[in-house]
């Protein structure tokens, strides 16, 4: 999915947040998303998921002007705290059967659950879960929708290396599906081979866009 | 003690058999509801609007009244027959979701207080139009407040057929969407579900259930049917759907106890029938507590062995260095 923000400016009452920010990537580009907290990362990725209306600027994915978009599609979100409802029992079957339109599981369906190592707690009951877990499930959640474009939230918080890796390898496998990647994080060790941008966004409403070297691709 | 009870269930029993049309659909609609309010029920605790039954049974009660207060108003004319009462509890049901709906976007962080401001507005209408409406409205309003599942009719039999089989349908077509959303709104917005189409069509039918089965449970009891099993069933479950199906079944035996209990006592079914929920929600609470303590007890008596068979065997090593140096 091709992304191009245009001059898009975002406050909350009176606080500038995002200040004439422009820029583009193409399909199966890989974004990094860098900056403090504050600096605007999370209100970007909602403006680009609709969660908040652009106020300022445009934005258009695949060259449709966002504001024309009625509903999202291929869209996979994996939220950095998931605002998700833990209490009530639910299995970890049961959320990604839900999120999942086929009917009964198919090969693709088995292929995310296990490459996510999944398997074992399946059948567990949320609650019982570790952060790193429900990480996990949200990332399996957002592949199953069979995403063009995949916007990752700080996903390697509490995850530990076996399955940073893990995800790596699966980051690895989309970008080479043509799968537009949005990456928010701190860790800017975290799959670095892989980026094709870095977005910095600092406290003052300054951004630097810098495309790396291509010196992986040699 | 035993063959007193036997011989009461025989006498229901045999009341059931002797006067099918009086008991028959009762029976069958207290089953009815005692499958719908918990599965409404759960979508309404997991998104925390367990007040929102209460808040819509009021206000559906205001339009009840008003239908009385019409029919009063229009007597003699062909009008008053049309009227009915019940449609209009329907139509201020729904009216009173658009209300909170509202009321919540004025407020961010206090959103709870559209409910009692709501609530409150349905129980003060239904006051003024009881008054006005004469000593009619007494009679209906106080089997409304405690509903009596026995007053069930044909007439009433088949709307509640038809509105649980669309309730059924909707919840079976859309079952997906609504667990997404029950438990992940933003999730839902972003993988293109019509949010707020959902909500409203949910919140909706739960109006169109609370102003039906109110007259049978009663305005201020169907709100603990719809939230007490699954209270209780909550505690246990161990995924969505055997939550669900614990919810049910607590509820269907409070419904056939609470019918058995009405018959032979003669008290308010809806009162029973919410009584044995409550029970049941406090034995679960009870059990859960015990299974706890049980627990506790177990893993101490663990960790005591662990930590005594440590010191005994730290013993026995000092024994055997002392012996060593002796050597």
């Amino acid at each position: 999915m091709r992304i191009r923000v245009n001059d898009l400016t975002f406050s909350y009452d009176q606080k500038v947040i995002l200040n004439h920010l422009s820029f583009s990537i193409n399909s199966g580009d890989f974004l990094t998303i860098t900056g403090k907290n504050g600096s605007g990362k999370s209100t970007l990725i909602k403006c680009l998921l609709k969660l908040q209306k652009v106020q300022h600027g445009m934005i258009f994915l695949d060259d449709v002007d966002i504001n024309e978009i009625k509903k999202h599609h291929h869209i996979g979100y994996v939220p950095q705290k998931a605002e998700f409802n833990y209490e009530f029992p639910i299995t970890v079957k049961e959320i990604l059967m839900a999120s999942y339109p086929q009917r009964a599981y198919d090969q693709f369906y088995k292929s995310i659950i296990s490459s996510l190592n999944l398997n074992k707690f399946y059948h567990e009951n949320i609650n019982n879960l570790s952060g790193g877990q429900l990480q996990r499930i949200f990332i399996a959640r957002a592949l199953l929708t069979k995403p063009r474009l995949l916007i990752l939230d700080e996903p390697t918080v509490g995850i530990d290396t076996e399955n940073m890796h893990n995800l790596y390898q699966i980051l690895k496998k989309l970008k080479e599906e043509k799968i537009t990647i949005i990456l928010i994080t701190h860790d800017q060790d975290f799959a670095k081979d892989l980026y094709d941008y870095i977005l910095h966004l600092d406290e003052y409403t300054n951004y630097t866009f810098t495309k790396m070297e291509e010196k992986h691709h040699d | 003690m035993i063959n007193i009870l036997l011989a009461h269930f025989f006498d229901f029993f045999k009341a059931i058999i002797d006067y099918p049309d009086i008991y028959i659909y009762p029976i069958i609609v207290g089953i009815i509801i005692g499958v719908l309010a918990p599965l409404i029920g759960s979508v309404i605790v997991i998104r925390r609007l367990s007040f929102i039954a209460d808040t819509l049974s009021h206000f559906s009660l205001a339009g009840v009244c008003f239908g009385v207060l019409l029919a009063h108003v229009l007597t003699d004319t062909i009008l008053a027959d049309v009227i009915s009462p019940i449609a209009l509890g329907i139509i201020f049901s729904v009216i009173g979701t658009l209300l909170i709906e509202k009321l919540r976007g004025f407020y961010k962080n206090y959103k709870e207080l559209s409910m009692p401001i709501v609530m409150s507005f349905g129980a003060a209408l239904s006051g003024i139009f009881i008054a006005l409406s004469g000593n009619g409205a007494s009679n209906l309003t106080s089997s409304l407040l405690f509903g009596s599942l026995l007053a069930v009719e044909l007439k009433d039999f088949i709307i509640i057929l038809f509105m649980s089989l669309g309730i059924v349908l909707f919840i079976a077509i859309f079952y997906k969407k609504i667990i997404t959303l029950c438990f992940d709104e933003t999730f839902a917005k972003v993988s293109g579900i019509n949010v707020k189409l959902l909500q409203l069509s949910i919140t909706i039918i739960l109006a169109i259930f609370i102003s039906i089965s109110m007259q049978i449970v009663g305005v201020l009891l169907i709100s603990s049917l719809m939230i007490v099993p699954v209270a209780a069933s909550i505690l246990i479950g161990k995924s969505f759907k055997n939550t669900c199906l614990i919810a049910v079944v607590f509820s269907e035996v409070s419904v056939f106890l609470g019918i058995y209990l009405s018959f032979t006592l003669s008290v308010p079914t809806g009162s029973l029938i919410v009584i044995f929920n409550v029970i049941i929600l406090i034995g679960i609470m009870i059990y859960k507590n015990c299974k706890k303590l049980l627990q506790k007890r177990k893993s101490t008596k663990v960790d005591m062995e662990y930590t005594l068979s440590i010191e005994k065997s730290d013993e026995e090593e000092i024994q055997e260095k002392i012996q060593n140096k002796n050597i």
